[in-house]
């Protein structure tokens, strides 16, 4: 790794130290739990201890009584401060929304659902007091799965919808699927499981509101991945007029999807905050967090694959039913990328795809890294089990049908264009790197020897941004540039960094197109007040769409710089350049000028009026970016495990990546951001599942249920970084968040199926834990 | 209400608290040391490590009042005068962290660690990390930040100054 400055005063491409860790190492991050205000009120809330119940009576006098309190909401008392319509779903264009409110009124509709929230002067004394009210319920059966949404047999969790059922089945269909399944010598069919299991960042959710008295705005500190988009929300929902609320965020403890917009629990802060003219905080517990934040893809899929003998797969047949929890949530959102990606790079010739989806009495499903992943471990899954089916080696399987990037580019059998695809030299590559034929010889002999290892492999595509659509995007990203007195360059973006170190990232990229020190940008996020238009970070969408957006606008500040340089030197603008913060070339005063003097001199020049018209004096530059020719990330993974057939543990030996996420900003961010997808992914196989009981009893509310990977279960991971094809003239860095996270589950759980092949058990799920394979092997008995 | 006193990075603090509350909560709330971190208020994920007379505790499981007369540290404590120890240092140059929210725990886990061992193995080193959580990282920077710091120097002179 490379640390420091990198030569030739270039710092795009460079393992460039980050910024934020100066902050961050030494205990100053500023987190929302972290910031003191005088006055500061804190906000706790009485749950629901049932999954589906009518709220007969809500008792809060006692609590109201209690030394330290300041008020207590219910459902029906915050409905008259802020509405739940408006939300991030409305946001999103989802229209079969139900009618709900922030706190709940008539019914619950969860494990933890808000009842009741209490205002203190401590978050001590709040806890205690939501104790202290009195709820009466009568409770309705529980909606537990999609069998059970789907049958109509028990109540509509929500009255106004009528049904359980959210949507669907929708089918689309893509080429001649009914001619490929005749043409085809086999039909593979599976049932395969995704389970539910959720974010966990480890900052739960978090809102600071203050309500200032004398300019009538909302002034709310959020941990958020979008200030624009919290905004939005807190505004639609509190009543307010857009300007009047200004949405702040500075470190953030993690998302990964989870903190998208304002949820309930934090609208509801917000309005407590101008009801009671007082700054208020709620800060999530890691109770509330795992019970109610919101969780992700639980799924199912039946699938059939048309295949030849030869192991060619010409199309596929899927059905998909989505478990999208109690409120409404990402899930409808989500179908159209799970179908549009399912293909990945592979040439299959026909799809059908058809989707439903289900509400239950379980946390809401939100995104989470790779929101769309289900589909690539479905494939990779079915790719393994036509392997095995026909008696071929999956890596030969892969090798028959990804496609091959040729002129004109392949499309997708759903449409997108396969342009500078490099899936097959990823898998190339890792039979150069893993010794496959090697490890087989191995494997047999420690299977001699009663060991169970294996190796499993899975390819990707992840658009980030994706191939340029044919019709023009209507969303672009926003950056604004301004040169300061102090010869300092600052960039403004909507996106928000939890953890991705874009202040980093983006100086380095502004830095070099402008031509100033690294140390001589200033990365500017999180205040609604300053930021550009964006919804924030999310869908991989930094490198490519952001830092293309900081590399356009600060081209073009440049441009405005030395235009305006020349104008005030009366020399040729061809003929001066900036370099190391200061204007060099011909006809610079001692052939070189720093930028901090080059801004007075053009302060004094205009307000002199000795610049022309037409020349560009703000020092300032926006640009909106598209996106270019876009591109996709993607790659292969393979890893080795070895199964113990005692315990049923898991043990991951040697994890290898082969990636290509365009062309690379800061190798070690872009390193750190895949091992820490690929740790979550081996989380969500051997660790991680959101439980509930048949009656709708949250089973993981803890760190002792809910189980995150630690130092001891996530290897060293290898990575190397594949030669891009670079497709747009200037802007061809690609996203990586997500990808880590996507295909690590399908990797891991080849690798777990072949081990435990021997036995005769056929993976058709994502979540292995100890029981389960000893389950799957025989060893104990399956669950009735 | 309970009087205490001790010593916070080399200060000696006064407070009074209720019994109940904890040290995590007197450090971050009454001290303002909000580099110490909550994350999960049951013991497992690890974020509010502090050094309690020199060994790591929790410092969401123990009672403010059971650091009557201890000396804690906590992570704003460990560069001294200086802007980053060598430990921080060497974080830094791995890419250590992301969010860093779980960084406090880590920083302390580490260096209860090294001034035992100084020269830890990968293995130690991830054994003696394995009882804290990051959701970012992946762990391999961290264990990489751990070990470049105990082959950078000899711990004796990482500490000079710094504790
Ligand atoms: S906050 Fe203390 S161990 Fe998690
Ligand atoms: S860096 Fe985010 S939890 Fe460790």
């Amino acid at each position: 790794m490379i640390a420091g400055r990198p030569p030739a005063e270039r710092y795009t491409g460079s393992s460039v130290r980050r910024t934020e860790d100066l902050r961050l190492l030494t205990g100053r991050g500023r987190y929302v739990a972290d910031i003191q205000v005088p006055g500061l009120l804190h906000c706790a809330f009485n749950r629901s201890p049932h999954a589906h119940a009518r709220v007969l009576r809500v008792q809060t006098d006692v609590a109201r009584r209690a030394p330290g309190v300041v008020a207590v909401f219910d459902g029906w008392q915050m409905a008259k401060l802020a509405s739940a319509a408006g939300g991030m779903m409305e946001l999103m264009g989802e229209t079969n929304l139900p009618s709900f409110s922030l706190l709940a009124t008539d019914k619950v509709r969860l494990v933890g659902d808000p009842v009741a929230m209490v205002v203190a002067e401590t978050r001590a004394i709040a806890e205690d007091a939501a104790e202290l009210i009195e709820v009466e319920y009568e409770e309705l059966p529980a909606v537990m799965t999609a069998a059970q949404a789907r049958d109509g047999s028990l109540p509509p969790i929500f009255e106004d919808l009528g049904s359980n059922v959210l949507f669907g089945p929708d089918q689309k269909v893509f080429g001649e699927v009914d001619r490929v399944f005749a043409e085809a010598d086999r039909i593979v069919k599976a049932r395969i499981a995704q389970h539910r299991h959720q974010n966990v960042p480890m900052e739960g959710r978090a809102i600071l509101a203050t309500f200032d008295q004398a300019t009538g705005e909302l002034v709310a500190h959020a941990a958020t991945q979008g200030v624009n988009t919290s905004r939005q929300i807190i505004a639609a929902q509190l009543g307010m007029p857009l300007e009047k609320v200004r949405v702040l965020a500075f470190d953030i403890g993690g998302s990964f999807g989870l903190k998208f917009g304002a949820s309930r629990e934090e609208v509801a802060c917000c309005a407590a905050s101008r009801e009671l003219l007082r700054p208020v905080r709620w800060i999530e517990d890691r109770l509330e967090n795992l019970t109610v934040s919101g969780q992700a893809r639980e799924e199912s899929f039946d699938v059939e694959a048309a295949v030849t003998n030869e192991g060619e797969i010409l199309g596929m047949r899927v059905e998909m039913v989505i478990d999208s929890g109690a409120y409404p949530g990402f899930a409808p959102g989500i179908i159209s990328t799970i179908q549009e990606m399912i293909p990945g790079p592979y040439r299959m010739r026909a799809l059908s795809f058809t989707a439903s989806g289900v509400i239950t009495n379980k946390a809401t499903y939100v995104a989470y890294r790779g929101p769309w992943a289900s589909e690539t471990f479905v494939r990779e899954r079915l790719i393994d089990l036509v392997a095995a089916e026909l008696g071929l080696d999956p890596f030969e399987v892969r090798l028959r049908n990804l496609a091959e990037r040729g002129q004109p580019p392949l499309r997708m059998v759903t449409g997108p264009s396969l342009a500078g695809l490099t899936a097959k030299e990823s898998l190339l590559r890792m039979g150069e790197i893993f010794n496959f034929e090697e490890f087989r010889r191995h494997q047999a002999a420690m299977r001699a020897q009663g060991r169970y290892l294996g190796v499993g492999v899975a390819t990707y595509i992840e658009p980030a941004p994706g191939p340029r659509p044919e019709t023009p995007p209507t969303e672009l990203e926003w950056a604004r540039a301004s040169l300061g007195e102090d010869g300092v360059v600052s960039v403004f973006t909507a996106q928000m960094p939890h953890g991705q170190s874009h202040q980093t990232t983006m100086a380095q990229i502004a830095a070099d197109q402008f031509g100033v020190d690294f140390e001589q940008v200033r990365v500017v996020v999180g205040d609604t007040d300053q930021v550009p238009e964006g919804f924030g970070t999310g869908g991989s969408r930094f490198a490519s769409m952001a830092g293309g957006a900081a590399l356009h606008v600060s081209r073009q500040l440049r441009s405005q710089v030395l235009e305006l340089a020349a104008q005030i030197l009366d020399v040729s603008p061809a003929t001066i350049d900036i370099r190391a913060g200061e204007v060099v070339g011909d006809g610079v005063p001692d052939g070189r000028l720093p930028l901090s003097e080059l801004v007075k001199l053009a302060r004094a020049a205009a307000a002199e009026g000795r610049i022309p018209q037409g020349t560009e004096t703000s020092l300032e530059a926006s640009f909106g970016f598209d996106g270019g020719q876009g591109g996709w990330s993607g790659g292969t993974h393979c890893c080795v495990v070895e199964v113990d057939p005692e315990t049923g543990r898991v043990r991951v030996d040697r994890y290898m990546v082969v990636e290509d996420c365009g062309e690379v900003i800061n190798p070690a961010v872009v390193e750190g951001q895949i091992r820490g997808g690929v740790a979550q992914g081996i989380g969500a196989v051997l660790l991680e599942r959101s439980a509930y009981d048949e009656w709708g009893q949250y089973l993981s509310s803890s760190f002792m249920d809910y189980l995150l990977p630690t130092t001891t279960d996530v290897p060293n991971i290898e990575i190397e970084h594949l030669q891009t094809i670079p497709l747009d003239q200037d802007v061809n860095f690609r996203g990586v968040g997500e990808g880590g996270m996507i295909v690590a589950p399908p990797t891991i759980c080849n690798a777990i199926a072949d081990a435990i092949a021997p036995s005769g058990a056929v993976v058709l799920e994502q979540h292995l834990p100890p029981t389960r394979i000893l389950e799957l092997m025989g060893i104990i008995p399956q669950p009735a | 209400m309970i009087p205490i006193t001790l010593t916070v990075n080399g200060q000696l603090r006064e407070g009074s608290v209720e019994g109940r509350v904890t040290l995590a909560d007197f450090l971050r709330e009454r001290l303002g040391l909000t580099g110490t971190h909550l994350g999960c208020e049951h013991g497992v994920c690890g974020a509010c490590t502090v050094l309690l007379d020199g060994e790591p505790a929790r410092s969401c499981l123990v009672l403010a009042v059971q650091a009557q007369d201890k000396e804690v540290t906590t992570v704003e404590g460990l560069s001294g005068s200086e802007p980053l120890s060598a430990l921080q240092r060497a974080m830094r140059d791995n890419f250590s962290f992301q969010c860093g929210f779980c960084t406090p725990g880590f920083l302390i886990q580490a260096w209860a660690l090294l001034k035992e061992n100084p020269r830890p193995t990968e293995e130690e080193v991830r054994h003696a990390l394995s009882g804290n959580l990051c959701r970012c990282t992946g762990y391999q920077s961290i264990v990489a930040g751990v070990l470049a710091a105990s082959t950078r120097a000899p711990l004796e002179s990482q500490q000079e100054g710094s504790l």
